[in-house]
């Protein structure tokens, strides 16, 4: 499928009484978020350009009286589109008829703010220009010639610190002033054209000069989609035609490497020219201040580790002094408050109730959230964000250190262990004990229980596959606190500038299975949501990798929801069964990739990204996010689980007559399974249904496997084979239509063909093998 | 060991190498191609010497000893081409004339020491691959390169990007959309497990396979 947005020639100009619409563009990593912020306040709309994955942020801004659209666009090292993302940017500049660019930069990054400035001025429209990170530059010693810049593009040249809300306000006001921007490379490149007889086509129709060095970039592209597109564009703004031969092709290409080399020439020269740097050393704020954070900070660490490790071999640990004080004086307090100004439910919904044998309180909604929080991940992420703030030179040092190996590898499993505390302890335990167990299963359910008069409606919405009991309950209860803490930590990894660090360091695993380093991204957002990630494999350049990531993460990759399924049995289970489970999973994904590598045709994509600094995030970008994704979430995968419950309720009334009586779906599902499942895997026949479930909803499926093994229905060997098999079983209804959009019915139903089969049969020998050994866990 | 083909020879020897490297072998683009009369007693000389091998349909093939020799004249030209831009810092057309000159003198010595010196490319400025010699499997013999590709490079040392030789247009597009063209100064700063290199205040991770691709003058030779 391709994600080529067409190109198509400019409307006719907006009439006047239109919202004029304002665009801010830059490079990655340049603050453009956070401007954005600033300019519009709080009405914001995230949504995803149509057809892509990549999101867009919309919003509105007031000043002098004026309203404006304001449109924050992905971040571009180049307008000539080599990704989903500068396509977009690319696709909105043409099309969207912005009226006023604001061209967002990194200061100390001048050659490349250049780059796009000059792309920018062949479009003929208003800009503004704004170096930001003045603070950065300072640092390094580096000083930009605003005014120079300025004159030189005949546009206004706005200096920034966005982060600390310096020059923001000049921003604003520069805005009404802002110019069509001198092309500096105007002459030149005309000079370089005139004999380039394809280009004599090209004479534009309407007044507007064309965007010819840029239109000789877009023809270079490697996606043959956008090169169409290119081409039908310029025959619709300009007369006659562009043969597409051998010829044609390496003119352009001539024409696009020589426009290239006058570029490189002036950028350098102005790079020279305007940007001075005067070696000095870090400016550093007060150093006590910064050695008490590094202190709290290694704290931090060492508490964390003697938590992890005491937790684990049965020490006193800091977490469980902390448990005791609050169950013996805090909590008893708290809720006695609440009693006294009669909002006793809500005490309890907050702090819990005391467990049955006394001891402890449990499921609430702080507590003990708030103490998990406190021990294991406060002391860690508030003094490294405190140091991160004051010291630049430490910031660069975890950057160094996050990717290199010998340090990147041990705070690898740090953070990873961070990011389990929060999604699959305070996420997937604490928040849905307190939804389930507070609201659910006694508020909801019950109540509705009792108003419902016994019969056909009374299985439908609460009985044993109700949409309330069942679907909305796992839908919400146990599904969305799991992926609302996971999109938070993803989206504080994403902001930190950890994630290309994560792919740098995983670069050599992934390549073994066909694809590089950049997968790691939609594969740690698939153990948020497969059917999300699959989305994002559009990230990855080629189709090869798109299809191998496709597969890997229908294979071998838990979703949030089914992964704290697992954490929830692995109680149950010996630490060498989970060591198993997974062991077998990463294998048999290793295995997979590797064979997919060899036999899907095409190429791998080119490994190269900008590394951004280790910055702290901005929360409010963060939550704005994590919101987005929730709504997406709840809009596509709620419905799912309803209709998932719907088909199963059905399935289990109706019956029909047969030879063997009288049998509901369900039945006959379950007994045409069961000769598999009770043969091949040696499990009960109740788990045939559990594996129907799981089509339905993955986690799903194994929150019915948590509730068999809670009845103590299954041996530990029977857990870890059933494991298995629902880990690499058939991904989701949903996540399969997901396939089916992004790789076409075809690869879709051939992967779902294959991997059916494959899981049992991974399951099949790792029983048999198991049985063999005599390994009983 | 060829010094002493005639230069008819020669031509024909490049322009079928040439074409194969397109995937053609018709005689008749090899005749375009050649920048000298194709006749039929030419071909015959060389298919005589054992160079060429034609059948019946018009195509040419280059026998083994034919592969051998065109391949060393083929290296000589590209190397030139290299040399002419490189160190010379002539453009790509002004280097076509050149470097046919310089061609015909580099002997078998010369086209080694030349090779090293430039740090054993492995495209021409016209991204043609250019073959590989036998000091290009020598990595020992790096240390005197004046031009080097990055994988060469130890951590932290600094260079100027010489040129990109990527076979493909995409690449160099999008390495000089991260600001890597010729001219700018770049740093080491990690080759395990991927390369890591600042480029102005920008740090930029590449696979290996990117970072041979680009090709630096080191420091220490720097007399630019």
């Amino acid at each position: 499928m391709s994600t080529i947005v067409q190109i198509e020639p400019k409307k006719a100009p907006i009439p006047k009484d239109k919202i004029p619409r304002l665009l801010l563009v830059g490079n990655p990593n340049v603050g453009k978020s956070v401007i954005f912020g600033y300019l519009t306040g709080k009405y914001v709309t995230v949504s995803n350009y149509p057809g892509t994955t990549v999101e867009v942020s919309r919003g509105k801004m007031k000043y002098g009286g004026q309203e404006w659209e304001v449109v924050d666009t992905p971040g571009v090292n180049s307008l000539a589109p080599q990704s989903d993302d500068e396509r977009v940017t690319r696709d909105m500049l043409l099309d969207a008829e912005p009226d006023v660019i604001v061209q967002v930069a990194d200061a100390k990054n001048l050659r490349r703010t250049l780059l796009v400035t000059t792309q920018l001025a062949e479009l003929k429209i208003p800009m503004v220009l704004v170096l930001n990170m003045m603070d950065e530059a300072r640092h390094r010693g580096i000083e930009i010639d605003s005014k120079a810049i300025g004159e030189l593009f005949g546009i206004p040249v706005v200096t920034a610190v966005a982060t600390e809300g310096e020059g923001l306000y000049s921003i604003f006001k520069s805005i009404v002033h802002a110019k069509v921007p001198n092309d500096p490379l105007e002459v030149q490149r005309n000079r370089l054209l005139t004999n380039e007889d394809f280009l004599h086509a090209l004479k534009s129709k309407t007044d507007k000069p064309l965007p010819l060095q840029l239109a000789v970039e877009w023809l270079q592209t490697q996606d043959s989609g956008f090169r169409r597109g290119a081409e039908l564009w310029l025959k619709q703004v300009a007369d006659g035609e562009l043969a597409n031969d051998a010829a044609t092709r390496t003119r352009i290409r001539n024409c696009a490497a020589r426009l290239e080399e006058a570029r490189n020439a002036f950028l350098e020269k102005s790079v020279n020219q305007y940007k001075k740097v005067i070696p000095s050393v870090f400016r550093e704020s007060s150093g006590t201040g910064l050695k008490i954070g590094l202190v709290c900070l290694l704290a931090g660490l060492l508490l964390f580790g003697y938590t992890e490790i005491g937790r684990l071999i049965g020490l006193p640990t800091p977490y469980g002094w902390l448990n005791s004080l609050m169950d013996r004086s805090v909590i008893p307090g708290a809720l006695s408050f609440f009693q006294n100004i009669h909002l006793g439910w809500l005490g309890s919904l907050l702090f819990g109730k005391l467990a049955d044998d006394g001891s402890t309180y449990e499921t609430g909604l702080l507590y003990p959230a708030i103490t998990q929080f406190l021990v294991l991940i406060a002391p860690i992420m508030f003094p490294l964000a405190f140091v991160l703030r004051r010291s630049e030179r430490f910031a660069e040092r975890l950057g160094h250190w996050t990717r290199d190996w010998r340090t990147g590898a041990p705070l690898m499993i740090v953070i990873l262990l961070l990011m389990y505390e929060f999604v699959g302890v305070i996420g997937a335990g604490t928040l849905v004990d307190a939804l389930e167990n507070n609201v659910f299963n006694v508020l909801l359910t019950p109540n509705l229980q009792k108003l419902i008069p016994a019969g056909i409606f009374y299985d439908f919405f609460v009985g044993e596959y109700g949409l309330v009991s069942v679907g909305l309950t796992y839908a919400l209860a146990i599904v969305l606190p799991i992926v609302m803490t996971f999109f938070i930590a993803f989206g504080l990894l994403e902001d930190s500038g950890y994630l290309p660090r994560l792919a740098i360091l995983s670069d050599r695993v992934f390549r073994v299975m066909g694809l590089n380093g950049k997968a790691v991204l939609p594969m740690v957002l698939g153990l948020g949501c497969d059917t999300m990630a699959t989305m994002t494999t559009r990230i990855l350049e080629t189709k090869k990798e798109r299809l191998i990531a496709t597969i890997l993460l229908a294979l071998g990759v838990p979703c949030s929801a089914q992964l704290g399924v697992i954490l929830a049995i692995s109680g149950s289970l010996s630490g060498w069964a989970m060591l198993t489970v997974f062991g077998v999973v990463l294998s048999q994904m290793f295995l997979v990739g590797y064979l997919s590598s060899k036999i899907v045709k095409g190429k791998r994509g080119d490994f190269i990204f900008e590394i951004p600094p280790i910055r702290v995030p901005v929360f409010k970008n963060v939550w704005t996010k994590t919101r987005y994704r929730m709504k997406w979430y709840l809009k596509e995968a709620l419905p799912l689980f309803l209709l998932g419950t719907l088909i199963l309720f059905v399935l289990d009334r109706v019956k029909v007559p047969t030879p063997w009586g009288r049998l509901s779906g369900l039945d006959m599902i379950n007994n045409s399974l069961a000769p598999l499942v009770t043969g091949v895997l040696e499990l009960p026949e109740k788990t045939a249904q559990v594996l129907v479930l799981g089509f339905l909803r993955r986690d799903y499926g194994a929150a019915g496997l948590y509730d068999m093994v809670g009845q103590g229905l299954l041996t530990p060997v029977q857990i870890v084979v059933s494991l298995i098999v629902l880990t690499l079983f058939i991904p989701c209804v949903a996540n399969f239509f997901m396939i089916v959009r992004e790789q076409g019915t075809k690869k879709a139903l051939i992967i779902l063909a294959f991997i059916t089969p494959f899981a049992i049969a991974v399951g099949g020998v790792v029983n048999l093998v198991l049985r063999v050994l005599k390994i009983n866990f | 060991m060829h010094n002493w083909l005639s230069q008819d020879i020669v031509e024909v020897l490049e322009s079928v190498w040439a074409n194969e490297e397109r995937g053609s072998s018709a005689v008749e683009e090899i005749s375009q191609e050649a920048k000298t009369e194709v006749t039929e007693d030419l071909l015959a000389e060389c298919e005589r010497e054992g160079y060429l091998t034609r059948n019946g349909g018009g195509e040419i093939r280059l026998t083994a000893l034919g592969r051998q020799t065109a391949g060393e004249i083929i290296r000589r030209h590209r190397l030139a081409e290299r040399l002419v831009v490189d160190v010379l810092g002539m453009t790509l057309e002004e280097s076509e004339a050149d470097a046919c000159e310089f061609e015909h003198f580099l002997a078998q010595g010369v086209t080694s020491a030349i090779c090293t010196l430039l740090g054993h490319p492995r495209f021409c400025p016209h991204n043609h691959p250019i073959p590989e010699g036998e000091c290009c499997r020598q990595i020992e013999a790096q240390v005197n390169s004046l031009v080097a590709s990055i994988d060469r490079l130890e951590v932290g040392e600094e260079a100027k990007v010489a040129y990109v030789s990527a076979s493909n247009f995409p690449r160099i597009r999008k390495l000089s959309s991260f600001g890597i063209t010729p001219g700018v100064p770049i740093k080491v700063k990690q080759k395990f497990p991927s390369f890591v290199i600042q480029c102005d205040e920008t740090q930029i991770a590449l696979e290996n396979d990117i970072a041979r691709d680009i090709y630096v003058w080191r420091k220490s030779n720097d007399n630019q």
